[in-house]
Order: structure tokens, then C-alpha cells, then sequence
């Protein structure tokens, strides 16, 4: 018998958050929304994603990865532990209206990894430049307005998480995209350092489809207490990764 | 503010102890303690001449069962040092619906010093088990805590019977404008909802070793330091540098292992590092059988 969990928190939905509406208004704001989140996820943004491995080019080093089957292996690992716990689960507590300094300070602490923390806000900087000419509202200002005043970092999910629920974009469907473009760039990584052919890559991508779909269910079940709770082993690896000779990755 | 880890616990208090530590005549001493059920410490000693006081936390039952629920609270004053250990591993049997649960509060003053250095966690089979520590120091004061999980013995010979292991440690800093959150290491490993045995998780390891420190004079030779030492060890090892918060960085060391003895060895050679590097002091050597 599982342990007793601590309950999933419940928060109000953003009231900008189109769920409650009729099918047709819903329809209309999806529209809406859909070309400025594939804009958002699409592995073109400009965001530096691919100077980073998130720890598996450790793995490869160890000649643990280095196949399809191999990449697929680690990268099921990474969201159903580190994607899930902690920029899954920023995402959600974002939505439910959790405070953002406090988010983004619970990240900066739980991120031990040093190259991983700065991938993170690299990455989070970037996006919140992009998203400040691209897809400008007061609570992106706001966040922008915390990371100039030193009083944030500025992560990655929690930028993506304030542009997508400024546009409208429902938790879950934010999620999903969220998750699923990180898994992309890092297919894309591995693609170029394993190599893998490109129709490989896009089969390890349609194999994490379910991955996707379980992170987002885990997401919505977990509490509090999991936020930014580490695997040790990817742990391990991203930070041996800071002394690792032969790189390509900065992370 | 999402709800705090300390207030969420349904089991009832087998054990408490409180500790308060103090400089006076030119070493350390316990100036308040407090005990009650399961859970006493004993008489302090001293293990050289640094003026570093040593207390044993004892658990006279020697395991922690279902729905059993510890809280100790330690404070070390301004300028006193500390050395806590316990006297033999915390063992977890069997929690059937429920869970054992220890949480732990440390506020480390001005130039104060702690060294939390407890004996192995050995879940067993069918045990569940929470550990929430909450850490506040002065920028200026001196944290080094090292643990080991070890799987217990089951009857079939398999490592990670137990169902869960959680080891959530959050180190606040002392600030002008209130405490912030230096680091937060959550340490959570459940058995039956993921393979943790493989790649990704624990790597075909079934110990697992931490070490954090958080000290004003940790950097990155420091970190690179430690991670040459770890080399000499039979361990998959990494070592990396948290921010820092009113100039108090901290330095968090993770190892996986199949023996306690040799994370063990490996925690104690970093530690041993530091003793005798900042305080001039010898390894620990901690006799107690």
C-alpha cells in the first residue's frame, strides 16, 4: 500500500484561463492561442536550448547512451523525474496563483545542479526578452520587473508559465506543450552528439508522447513536499558534467 | 505560501528533544535540554580541545515504526560549536499505512558551528519514512551534515523493499529583509512508483551519500577539491556549488555506492577536509560499538 500522500492542492484557475467557457468561445480562444504557443514551443525560438544536455552528455561519456533505444531510456527518466518534479510542478503552482518571487527563489534553491540552475535562467532570460517584444502583458512586465530589480532569477518554466497563461493557454495544455518542447530540444541534442539519424530522433519523440501525458497526471497528483525533489543519479551526472574534458554542451 | 512541511503530520509524538547550546568558559556547553519519550541524548564529551561540544542523540526504542512522529529542535548560540551524532543507525521497520516521520528544526547564530553527522537510515521492507529539516543560519555560522541511506535486509535477498524514503532539508539564510532559501535538497525515492534501480535514478547503486556545507569560506576549489578526493573512492560522486546569500554559498556532494562503509569513508575524508583545514582538528572518529 502506498504511503499516505499529502493532498494535491487546489487552487483557483486563473480567471484569464478559458475552461469555464462555452464550446464555441472556447474554440475561438484556442484558436487564438494555438499559433502563439506553437511560436512558443517551437525549437526555433531563440532561446539557447541547444547549448544543453541537462545532464545527458554525461551518460554518453559513460557510454551508457548511445543508441535510439539508449536516449530514449535516459530521456524517460529525465521528465518523469526532473520535468515532472520541477518545472512541472512550477508550472502548476504558477497557475494556482502561488507567488512568483517565491516560486522562482524555490527553484534557484532546489536546482543544486550548478549547470543546470544557469540553464535554467539563461534559458528563462531569454525567454522573458522574447516574450517582452513578442507577447507582451503586465504579468510578464511584472516578472521582468522582479529579475531587474535582483529580486528573481528569472527560470525558464516560470517564464514560459506566465507568457502561456497570459495568452489563455489552459494549465494542461501548457503543460503538455511545455514538457514536450523540452523533450524536443534535448532529442534535437542528442540527435547531433550521439549521432542519431533524424527519423530516430523523431521516433523517440512520438515514444514519449505517453511520457508526456503520465508527467502531466503526476504533475496534477503530487504536493507540495515533491516540488524539486531530485533523482540522484541525473543529479549526479549534471554535476559531474562541470568538469567533464570533452564537451559540447554547456549544461 | 504553500503550506510548510511542519505543519502536516497526522502521527503522534513518540520522541522530542530540545537542545540549546552556548559558549561559556571558552567552550561549548548544552545551556537548555529537554527531553520526553523516545528520544534522549547523552552525556556531552569533548573530543579534543576545541571547545567543540559532542552530543549523542539516543533512541532507546532503536527503531522508528508506523505513524511514529520525532521532533527535535536545536539551537546553537552565537559563537558555540556542536557536533551531533547519533549512537547507531536510525532503523525504519515496517509502517503499514502510515509512516515514520522525524522532523527537525536548527537555527545556527552568529559564528556558530554545526556538524550534524548521524549514523545511516536503514529502511526496511514495507517502510515508509520522512525526514523534514528546516535550517536557518546566520550568514556567519557554519554548517557541514552528512548522511547515508542504506536499503535495509529483506527476505529474499532484494534491495529497495521499502516504499518510501523522503530527506527534505531546506537551509535558509539570514537576511537584512527576513531568511531566503539558500538551498532546498529533497531527496525522494519511492520504490514501488518508479524503477529506481537503473539509469537515471540510482544507476545500479543501493546506497545513497550526501554531504552539504554551507560556510562563507566555501568555493569552487573547494568544490573541485572534494570531487578529487571522491575519485579514490568505489562511487559515482558529484559535487557542485549552490548560489550564494549574504555571501554564505553553500556546496552540496551526492554519491551512490553499494556500501555504507564506503560512503562511510568517502564522507568522512571530505568532512575530515574541513575539520582540520578550518578548525585544525582531527578526522571524526566516532567510537561507539
Amino acid at each position: 500500500m502506498p504511503a499516505p500522500r499529502c493532498p494535491p492542492r487546489r487552487g483557483p484557475l486563473p480567471s484569464s484561463a478559458p475552461t469555464r467557457s462555452p464550446h464555441l468561445r472556447q474554440c475561438a480562444l484556442s484558436a487564438e492561442y494555438q499559433l502563439a504557443l506553437q511560436q512558443l514551443t517551437d525549437s526555433a525560438l531563440p532561446t539557447g536550448a541547444f547549448a544543453h544536455s541537462l545532464g545527458f552528455e554525461s551518460y554518453i561519456e559513460r557510454e551508457l547512451v548511445g543508441d535510439e533505444g539508449s536516449f530514449g531510456s535516459w530521456l524517460h527518466a529525465f521528465i518523469a523525474q526532473q520535468l515532472t518534479y520541477s518545472d512541472g510542478l512550477a508550472v502548476r503552482f504558477l497557475y494556482e496563483g502561488v507567488e512568483l518571487g517565491f516560486l522562482d527563489s524555490v527553484l534557484s534553491a532546489q536546482l543544486l545542479a550548478r549547470e543546470v540552475r544557469e540553464a535554467s535562467l539563461k534559458m528563462g532570460g531569454r525567454l522573458l526578452e522574447i516574450g517582452g517584444e513578442v507577447f507582451p502583458s503586465a504579468e510578464l512586465e511584472a516578472y521582468r520587473g522582479l529579475v531587474r530589480a535582483g529580486l528573481a532569477g528569472g527560470h525558464q518554466p516560470l517564464a514560459f508559465g506566465v507568457i502561456a497563461r497570459s495568452l489563455g493557454v489552459p494549465f494542461e495544455a501548457a503543460l503538455s506543450a511545455y514538457l514536450f518542447a523540452t523533450l524536443t530540444s534535448l532529442t534535437q541534442n542528442a540527435v547531433r552528439a550521439i549521432p542519431l539519424g533524424q527519423n530516430a530522433g523523431q521516433r523517440v519523440l512520438r515514444q514519449a508522447h505517453d511520457a508526456v501525458a503520465a508527467a502531466v497526471d503526476d504533475v496534477a497528483q503530487l504536493c507540495w513536499d515533491d516540488f524539486g525533489a531530485v533523482s540522484p543519479g541525473l543529479e549526479i551526472s549534471q554535476m559531474r558534467h562541470e568538469r567533464q574534458r570533452a564537451r559540447m554542451f554547456m549544461s | 505560501m504553500p503550506n510548510s512541511t511542519l505543519a502536516s503530520s497526522e502521527g503522534e509524538v513518540r520522541g522530542r528533544l530540545e537542545l540549546g547550546i552556548s559558549v561559556r568558559g571558552g567552550r561549548s556547553v548544552g545551556s537548555r535540554q529537554f527531553h520526553e519519550g523516545a528520544l534522549r541524548v547523552l552525556r556531552p564529551h569533548y573530543l579534543d580541545a576545541s571547545g567543540q561540544v559532542c552530543y549523542v542523540m539516543v533512541n532507546p526504542g532503536g527503531a522508528y515504526l508506523g505513524a511514529d512522529l520525532f521532533v527535535i529542535d536545536v539551537e546553537v548560540e552565537a559563537g558555540a560549536d556542536l557536533l551531533l551524532t547519533t549512537q547507531s543507525a536510525t532503523k525504519v521497520y515496517r509502517t503499514p499505512g502510515s509512516f515514520a516521520e522525524q522532523r527537525m528544526t536548527i537555527k545556527l547564530g552568529e559564528g556558530s558551528r554545526l556538524e550534524l553527522m548521524p549514523d545511516q537510515l536503514i529502511a526496511y521492507r514495507e517502510a515508509s519514512y520522512q525526514q523534514n529539516s528546516r535550517i536557518r543560519l546566520h550568514p556567519t555560522s557554519s554548517l557541514v551534515m552528512a548522511e547515508v541511506i542504506t536499503p535495509g535486509w529483506s527476505p529474499d535477498g532484494a534491495v529497495f523493499k521499502y516504499l518510501e524514503v523522503r530527506l527534505r532539508n531546506e537551509i535558509w539564510i539570514e537576511g537584512t529583509n527576513g531568511a531566503k532559501l539558500l538551498a532546498l535538497d529533497n531527496l525522494l525515492i519511492r520504490p514501488p512508483a518508479n524503477n529506481v534501480t537503473g539509469m537515471g535514478f540510482m544507476e545500479g547503486f543501493s546506497h545513497l551519500g550526501s554531504v552539504v556545507v554551507v560556510d562563507p569560506r566555501v568555493d569552487q576549489s573547494l568544490a573541485d577539491e572534494l570531487d578529487q578526493i571522491a575519485k579514490d573512492f568505489n562511487a559515482y560522486t558529484g559535487v557542485s556549488l549552490t548560489g550564494t546569500l549574504a555571501g554564505s554559498p553553500g556546496l552540496v556532494l551526492r554519491s551512490l555506492s553499494n556500501s555504507t562503509e564506503e560512503l562511510n569513508n568517502l564522507l568522512g575524508a571530505c568532512t575530515g577536509v574541513l575539520r582540520e583545514r578550518w578548525y585544525g582538528q582531527a578526522p571524526l572518529n566516532l567510537r561507539k560499538y
